[in-house]
């Protein structure tokens, strides 16, 4: 263990390599048997920490490449209108995707320890700048003026103004505020739960996870719930009488009460005891939000980012209608739709989190009736109250 | 509303271990054997603490034959103050959290627990 850990010694940056091997040479003073062993365990620990620290850099860097890349997709091009709107999009967005962990590191603790919590931030983050991106994107294709004369009259009508083939806008105020609130509330509310001071527990986190991707993986087979028959995967039938829109529908409804009453019923405490009344409580509503969260996002990182590869690349479009003949016009008035047809997605990302919250609480209400009697403060002192159950 | 406390309890059991002797040099395993703590959590403080320039380190001018050279470690004059400062603020939160234990002030914070050598130098602040 000895020779490998100075061997591994050119990992550590040139000032850290002499308290390394320090610890080494500090091993032949400690017993021999398993306190030596423990004692070099503690030095390997020692050479992983203080090598991984530069890594922390490196991901703060990969952060900032990402963030500029998202912001450089969004910035206003030259011949799209509202140009300030989507300027403060691009950097208000950057911003609060920044400014946020820092606040909710102040409020709420560090991040909680385990890979579910931290692998939760890496997703809501590349999600965030991904469709900070796309949404430009998409908002600037909608109000692309046709090139040609006849779809002008087909799909204008007495709006179209401008340059044919350039935009006559970007996204307005109202648009860019409503984004403003949507990564608000994604980023806020996966912070909360993410970080140490509320202590949502790993099995909560990951029951939540688990329903929540269930539950996306089923929306977006379906494109929002089946309401609409031309959608972004026409192979479906995309009617209410399909059994997986009708999974969905479920899955909106039962994924968080489910994930809520499994929540509240299988996570423990660190030492094993059994959660008091609230604390099921509050786990239960955390499991419920972040599934519907989690699913609403889900759906809508993949269909949008499917509607934006469908536009940039045709084959991915003829392969999606295969079997049918697209012509210009039909082409045309397809990409209209599913541009048009994002919206829902943002319909999904703002009533997703609400009907989960109001399901998991009721859910969770009855899953955990309260306790019969009133709480008994302890007779110790500095102990904290407890439940009575 | 108390200020949060600049050191770990950790921190400042190697803090009050290299108090007692503040001229002498200190070897990390007699350290270790002070304080109560693993190598794995000794050595980050020590490194934290030489940032800062709190501690001095050097390596033995004449080892021990057939044993490898040893670095030593003591509190440098900021250390020094800033340890006693860090020590006496620790002593007069725990005398505090003492007067008022129904409040819950005097249970410790989850996963924190002073070291032999950090309780016994509050406890003789206290005392």
């Amino acid at each position: 263990m000895a020779a490998a850990g100075r061997g591994a010694e050119w990992l550590l940056p040139a000032g850290r390599r002499d308290w390394v091997a320090a610890l080494w040479a500090e091993a032949h003073e400690v017993p021999p048997g398993l306190r030596r062993l423990a004692w070099r365990a503690g030095g390997v620990w020692v050479l992983a920490r203080e090598a991984l620290l530069p890594r922390r850099l490196g991901r703060a860097a990969l952060f900032a490449v990402a963030a500029s890349a998202a912001a450089w997709a969004a910035w206003p091009q030259p011949g799209v209108g509202h140009v300030a709107e989507g300027r403060f999009n691009a950097i208000a967005a950057v911003l609060l995707v920044v400014l946020l962990p820092l606040l909710a590191r102040r409020f709420f603790g560090p991040v909680s320890s385990g890979r579910i919590g931290r692998s939760l931030r890496v997703l809501c983050y590349a999600a965030i700048l991904a469709l900070l991106a796309a949404w430009t994107f998409l908002m600037v294709f909608s109000s692309l003026l046709p090139v040609k004369p006849a779809y002008q009259r087909i799909f204008c009508n007495d709006r179209c103004t401008g340059v044919p083939g350039r935009s006559s806008g970007g996204p307005t105020w109202q648009a860019e505020i409503l984004i403003m609130l949507l990564i608000l509330g994604y980023v806020g509310v996966t912070l909360f739960l993410t970080s140490r001071r509320p202590q949502v527990t790993r099995g909560t986190l990951a029951i939540g996870t688990g329903t929540g991707l269930l539950f996306g993986v089923v929306m977006f087979a379906v494109d929002p719930l089946g309401l609409s028959n031309v959608t972004t995967n026409p192979w479906l039938p995309g009617s209410t009488a399909d059994p997986l829109v009708a999974l969905a529908w479920i899955l909106l409804f039962g994924g968080p009460a489910a994930a809520a009453v499994l929540a509240g019923r299988r996570c423990r405490g660190p030492d094993g005891a059994r959660l008091p009344y609230n604390a099921r409580i509050g786990q239960g509503i955390a499991a419920g939000v972040l599934a519907s969260g989690l699913a609403a996002m889900f759906t809508t990182v993949l269909g949008t980012a499917t509607t934006v590869l469908m536009l940039k690349s045709p084959w991915l479009l003829h392969w999606l209608n295969h079997g049918r003949r697209m012509t210009g016009f039909v082409t045309y008035r397809y990409e209209l739709y599913t541009v048009n047809h994002t919206g829902a997605y943002v319909l999904m990302l703002m009533s997703f989190p609400v009907i989960g919250l109001f399901m998991s609480s009721l859910a969770a209400a009855i899953a955990n009736p309260a306790p019969c009697h009133p709480p008994v403060r302890s007779s110790a002192p500095g102990l904290p109250i407890t439940s009575g159950e | 509303m108390t200020s949060r406390p600049e050191f770990s309890a950790q921190t400042l059991s190697v803090l009050a271990a290299l108090c007692d002797q503040p001229s002498q040099w200190q070897h990390g395993y007699a350290l270790a054997k002070q304080t109560g703590l693993k190598s794995g959590t000794l050595y980050p403080i020590l490194i934290r603490l030489a940032d800062r320039g709190l501690v001095e380190a050097c390596w033995q001018d004449e080892p021990t034959p057939g044993r490898p050279r040893r670095h030593l470690y003591r509190l440098t004059s900021a250390g020094l103050a800033s340890a006693t400062g860090a020590l006496a603020s620790a002593a007069e939160r725990a005398a505090e959290q003492a007067a008022a234990p129904r409040a819950g002030a005097g249970k410790p914070r989850a996963g924190v627990r002073p070291g032999p050598a950090a309780r016994g130098a509050v406890a003789g602040m206290t005392s």
